[in-house]
């Protein structure tokens, strides 16, 4: 309490205004799906459901929500697998190797999602292996992308773990695997959860990646979205961003629940 | 020794672990699915990507020939219109490192100094979701506001203070402000773990010695904050050159950055060798980027500890 009074004001009133640029885009998302006219304009027309009926008879905006759904389901899960088994050779490894490997691990970050996507997609025809503009093509290009965020969310609570406490139970007699599972894995747990959730936000969001990966009858809800935005830009496509943010608002809620959001940045 | 059920079974191994050598098992096979993975679908594509770019490019045509050509970087090297998106992509994405700087550090800092649990709570959701929320949607909101029919130009039509609607959108200044409203949850995000592990005994000491809350913060915290800076800006900077979306969005394909080339010459004239050389120049821009970054990042950090 103390500390909050010691808050420079300038930096109180410039924080509600990065609030407002985070914050107000998603309020108008909501006004625009809820809104009566054909257009959210000003002074408005007022509120209806019409265009939350319309996502919810659209067979375009409802099988889009579903992929995106599973899709991002099934990434965070083969991503939460790998990217944390990767994460404990990273930091356990003695070998020259490691390092680099980490900062390749971390490449599909820093990689244009519109590059890697066009990579995949050409990939995937050249070598005619049947995977473009398929749902498993969909699912690979997803799994790079999520996979960084698990390793480094994972990589960073194993690095200011304190590898004593494992130590013990070995030195207790509990074998490698064991003290792992039992010490190490219950502390690093929280940071597991955190990395699968992020895992699933990347993926769920994705559109750049998704570009190439796409087709017309394989579509994600940002791809959906996309191309009513930039062909007819209607309501629908903000209903249908109302159950987005409800899905994302919920996520985040519960994860508060399981754990301290503040302890996952504090490292 | 084995891997056994329960907690119960931790002294049925009974002897001590007789070296620490026990400690370092071979452990490279955990990497291995990862690894494998990245290899296959990241690796071999995007080498295979360079590869394509170095092919004469025929319109309609993806496969490999064997003849290997400099053309389609000459093109954009001696192309004013191919160099200057460069140029620009690397612009606008440092004018929004900056301006996501301005706006992220003061939210991080009340975040990390918010001591009540219920509303520091409510900050992280807040930023996380706006963080999670696809780009597109966000875009649609913006949209919405900055239009020409917008709210705001609505607004300020409505009451009077200007006559014709201001252009906020299909331009460079709606380009930025999409970029800054996507990356500025990872600007925060990178700073508030750093910020928070400033210890506050060290600016009280500063403000005990006579410093003034200015001078402790800009000799003392800002200082110790500069890895997250570096990391956070550095991390904006990857986000905004990449992005396809915003620029195609709010720029209404009026600005032209690399990605919006990249997907022309792909979906529209069909020209995939070219596509794939614009894709190459603009992943060594960004990796070259980072380097400098990381070498500012190395050497701050260097100094200060």
């Amino acid at each position: 309490m103390r500390e909050e009074a010691a808050i420079p004001l300038v930096f109180k009133a410039i924080s509600m205004l990065s609030l407002a640029i985070l914050l107000v885009p998603v309020g108008v998302v909501i006004l625009a799906g809820l809104n009566a006219g054909d257009y959210l304009t000003f002074p408005p027309q007022g509120l209806s459901l019409r265009w939350i009926k319309a996502f919810l008879t659209s067979p375009t905006f409802l099988s889009a929500y579903t992929v995106s759904f599973v899709v991002a389901l099934a990434a965070t899960v083969i991503s939460t697998v790998i990217g944390t088994m990767a994460a404990v050779f990273l930091t356990r490894s003695t070998s020259a190797f490691a390092p680099f490997l980490r900062g390749f691990f971390m490449l599909p970050i820093v990689l244009p999602g519109v590059v890697l996507g066009l990579a995949l997609y050409v990939f995937f025809v050249t070598t005619g292996i049947g995977l473009a503009r398929t749902m498993t093509g969909l699912l690979v290009g997803h799994i790079l992308v999520t996979c960084p965020f698990v390793i480094a969310t994972v990589t960073a609570s194993l690095v200011g773990f304190d590898r004593s406490l494992e130590e013990a139970a070995r030195s207790l007699g509990a074998g490698p695997f064991t003290a792992f599972r039992l010490v190490t894995l219950k502390i690093i747990a929280p940071a597991i959860s955190a990395g699968s959730i992020f895992a699933f936000i990347v993926s769920f969001g994705q559109f750049e990646l998704t570009l190439f990966l796409t087709a017309p009858d394989l579509q994600t809800l940002p791809a959906a979205m996309y191309v009513s935005m930039r062909y007819k830009f209607e309501p629908t496509a903000a209903a249908a961003g109302i159950f987005a943010i409800v899905l994302v608002v919920m996520s985040m809620v519960i994860t508060s629940r399981l754990v301290n959001l503040k302890k996952i940045f504090e490292r | 020794m084995t891997i056994v059920g329960t907690g119960v079974d931790v002294k049925a191994g009974g002897r001590l672990s007789s070296s620490r050598s026990l400690l370092q098992p071979r452990l490279w096979w955990l990497a291995v699915p990862a690894a494998l993975t990245f290899l296959v679908f990241f690796v071999i594509p995007v080498a295979s990507l360079f590869g394509l770019s170095f092919n004469k490019s025929v319109a309609g045509v993806i496969s490999y020939s064997s003849t290997l050509t400099l053309d389609n970087f000459v093109r954009i090297f001696t192309r004013a219109t191919y160099y200057e998106a460069i140029l620009r992509s690397i612009w606008i994405s440092a004018i929004v490192s900056a301006i996501a700087l301005l706006f992220g550090y003061p939210l991080a800092y009340v975040i990390a100094k918010t001591t009540n649990p219920g509303r520091n709570t409510l900050l992280m959701i807040l930023v996380l979701s706006a963080m999670q929320l696809d780009m597109v949607i966000r875009m649609f909101g913006l949209m919405v506001l900055f239009g020409d029919n917008g709210l705001i130009n609505g607004f300020l039509l409505y009451s009077g203070l200007i006559s014709r609607p201001l252009p906020l959108m299909y331009n460079t200044f709606g380009v930025v402000v999409g970029l800054v409203q996507i990356t500025l949850p990872f600007m925060v995000l990178s700073l508030i773990g750093i910020i928070k592990a400033i210890h506050p005994s060290l600016e009280e000491a500063a403000r005990s010695l006579g410093a003034s809350r200015g001078q402790a913060f800009f000799s003392i915290v800002l200082p110790l904050s500069m890895p997250g800076i570096l990391a956070g800006t550095l991390l904006v900077f990857a986000l905004s050159i990449s992005s396809y979306v915003v620029p195609a969005l709010m720029g209404g394909w009026k600005v032209i950055v690399l990605p919006i080339h990249i997907y022309q010459q792909i979906a529209e004239v069909g020209r995939w060798q070219f596509g794939a050389a614009i894709a190459v120049v603009l992943f060594i821009t960004s990796i070259i980027a980072v380097a400098i970054y990381h070498q500012a990042a190395v050497r701050t950090s260097g100094g200060r500890t």
